[in-house]
């Protein structure tokens, strides 16, 4: 356990010195405010739709940043063989994959609570009363992220930059659009067969990242917003749950993977 | 011969690295078997190519092999009890940028079971010893080959293991450096400790190894003690003089009985002969004819040339049990294939 910490506290300060991401983190601030702003200008449900812009440039940032440094900070040191004075320690090879997790997700809190903060502030200087909500909605993204992550660190256990990269992405946008997925597959349905349990089947496997994003969006037929009614509390804790189930699928993959592979 | 205090052991060691889509497949190493006893200075050698740094990969468990064994104090690779004893220099370390040389050692520290305080007394001590104070708190990033080459080695030192493998480690290092490196694997050999050193070159390991196995296209060539491996015998010599202009052309000719033929280099003049039997009777020619004998350099074999004959001959392991018992006794027909390999251009074998 302590091994973990240690290459997780690494592994942090390693994000923490890199540049590339401070710019990033920046970026998603100036996008949050900027939102926000807007928001300040228009009528009452323009504002609305602006606060759900807010957290969707929170929610988008993260989701870049984690792809950004869970496909990198793994595959550089493969690269770079720094892995090469790793493995010879007195380490198992799932204490490194798993260290190398922890010390990616460490840095994406820190990401998320910088951007909610900003969010948070925003919002109480317009003096809307969103808090509750606010803060699961902070936490789905946390989640969703958790998610995004151990694709990423899975498919970098074995892949390079660019394809782990495209192939998470990837795995991104056909998560989140997974309840479309499942309607075209059924309208499909009696017409191509073939297409339509493709579709299905595609929805089945990949995680469902709606889950996690809710604002703006139909849960349980019925329309639900963090300027309006939201969920509960009981919701996150599923979501919670489907989340770890599947990093933990995820990360047992990578471990996997990463064990048997040749350090040439 | 496989005593059982054997430190490190490799048996029958194969490798074949499978290469992309293709599955292309590369033998790195195809038979090699050595083994290291404890307290030794061992010396692994060969040409680029030859497996050196595969047979340590196997060593630590960075590649599986594909058959045979590679043990370290008696333990498979993956096992973390024999880690936790063992160090190890990778071959052209390149370690975190971002962190600086301390940083980096305290981190590997820890990662060796020291405690946070104890990793940073060890980390101090080391940087001291491979001379990094000065750099201690730089960015790695801002290193040069060198200084990387020594935050390597203190690395591999930093839990004060029982065995070190060294991959390379003199390379990069300037004069002061390698000199220093030396003393250092001295003194480790001094503290009881096993040493493992790699190297193509081999003057590096010539002055530091008790015993040594030469790798020749991923198989071990002859393994033994070094004075064992080298003909002892003088393999050529050479004589350098100078001769006064008008007596030239009569020395020409009375060399010339000899059988000898001299080049003229400036003011001087060199001429070599195979062995060192007619070493008497070219002074006498020359002394006879007011010539000034200015060198008499007997060359015997060095380890570059057994490498080199080693390299060039068939492969064939049992060299290896023959070398470390009789390789003084039968030196005929070696002779004559060093002959051979001296002629032939000292690439690697592809
Ligand atoms: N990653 C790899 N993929 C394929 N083949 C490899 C790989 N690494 C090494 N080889 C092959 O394995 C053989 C042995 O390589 P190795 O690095 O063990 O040699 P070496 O003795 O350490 O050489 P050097 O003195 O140059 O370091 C070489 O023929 C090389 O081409
Ligand atoms: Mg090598």
């Amino acid at each position: 356990m302590r091994k973990i910490l240690v290459i997780a506290l690494n592994t942090f300060r390693e994000a923490a010195r890199n540049k590339v991401l401070y710019s990033l983190l920046f970026f998603a601030v100036v996008v949050i405010v900027g939102s926000l702003a807007f928001g300040s200008l228009s009528v009452r449900d323009e504002r609305r739709l602006m606060l759900d812009l807010g957290l969707g440039g929170m929610s988008i940032f993260s989701v870049v940043i984690a792809i950004f440094i869970g496909v990198n900070l793994l595959y550089k040191e493969l690269e770079r063989k720094t892995v090469y004075t790793l493995i010879p320690k007195p380490i198992h090879r799932f204490q490194f994959v798993l260290g190398k997790f922890a010390g990616l997700v460490l840095t994406l809190v820190l990401q998320i609570l910088v951007m909610a903060l900003t969010l948070f502030v925003v919002v109480k200087l317009k003096e809307e009363h969103v808090g509750k909500a606010l803060m699961m909605m902070t936490v789905l993204v946390f989640l969703e992220v958790l998610v995004v992550t151990a694709i990423a660190v899975l498919f970098s256990s074995f892949s390079t930059p660019f394809l782990s990269g495209f192939f998470t992405a990837g795995l991104f946008l056909l998560g989140r659009s997974v309840p479309d997925l499942r309607a075209v597959a059924g309208k499909l349905g009696g017409e191509q067969p073939v297409l339509a349990t493709l579709l299905d089947s595609i929805s089945r496997v990949v995680p469902n990242l709606r889950y996690f994003y809710v604002s703006g969006t139909e849960v349980s037929g019925q329309h639900v917003s963090v300027s309006g009614v939201f969920v509960d509390w009981t919701y996150v804790g599923s979501a919670a749950l489907y989340a770890l189930l599947y990093v933990s699928l995820l990360l047992i993959l990578a471990v996997g993977l990463f064990s048997r592979r040749d350090f040439v | 011969m496989n005593a059982p205090s054997a430190v490190i052991r490799v048996e029958k060691l194969q490798k074949t690295y499978v290469l992309g889509f293709f599955r292309k497949k590369v033998r790195a190493v195809e038979d090699v078997s050595l083994h290291v006893e404890r307290g030794e200075i061992f010396g692994l050698l060969g040409p680029n190519g030859a497996g050196k740094t595969t047979t340590i990969k196997c060593l630590f468990g960075l590649v599986r092999p594909t058959s045979g064994k590679a043990e370290l104090l008696g333990m498979p690779a993956s096992d973390i009890r024999g880690k936790r004893r063992v160090g190890y220099l990778p071959e052209a370390p390149y370690f975190y940028d971002y962190l600086t040389a301390r940083e980096f050692l305290v981190f590997i520290g820890e990662l060796c079971d020291l405690s946070r305080k104890k990793a940073h007394a060890r980390a101090a001590e080391l940087l001291e010893r491979v001379d990094l104070k000065d750099a201690a708190d730089m960015a790695m990033r801002r290193y040069s080959k060198g200084m990387l080459q020594r935050v390597g080695v203190a690395q591999a030192l930093i839990h004060d293991p029982e065995v070190v493998v060294l991959d390379e480690p003199l390379s990069g290092l300037d004069p002061l450096g390698r000199k220093q490196l030396r003393e250092l694997i001295s003194e480790l050999r001094a503290e009881g400790k096993t040493v493992m050193i790699s190297s193509h070159i081999l003057s590096d390991v010539e002055l530091l190894a008790d015993r040594v196995a030469i790798l020749v296209r991923g198989r071990t060539a002859a393994t033994g003690r070094l004075d064992a491996l080298l003909d002892t015998r003088v393999m050529s010599t050479e004589v350098v003089f100078s001769a006064a202009e008008d007596k030239l052309e009569v020395l020409r000719g009375a060399l010339d009985g000899l059988g000898l033929a001299s080049e003229q280099h400036g003011e001087t003049f060199a001429l070599s002969f195979d062995g060192d039997d007619k070493t008497d009777a070219v002074v006498d020619v020359l002394r006879a004819h007011d010539a000034h004998v200015i060198s008499v350099t007997p060359r015997k074999e060095s380890l570059e040339d057994v490498v080199v004959r080693r390299a060039q001959a068939p492969s064939d392991t049992d060299d290896a049990a023959k070398d470390e018992a009789k390789a003084k006794d039968e030196p005929k027909d070696e002779a004559k294939a060093k002959d051979e390999a001296k002629d032939e251009p000292k690439d690697e074998p592809s």
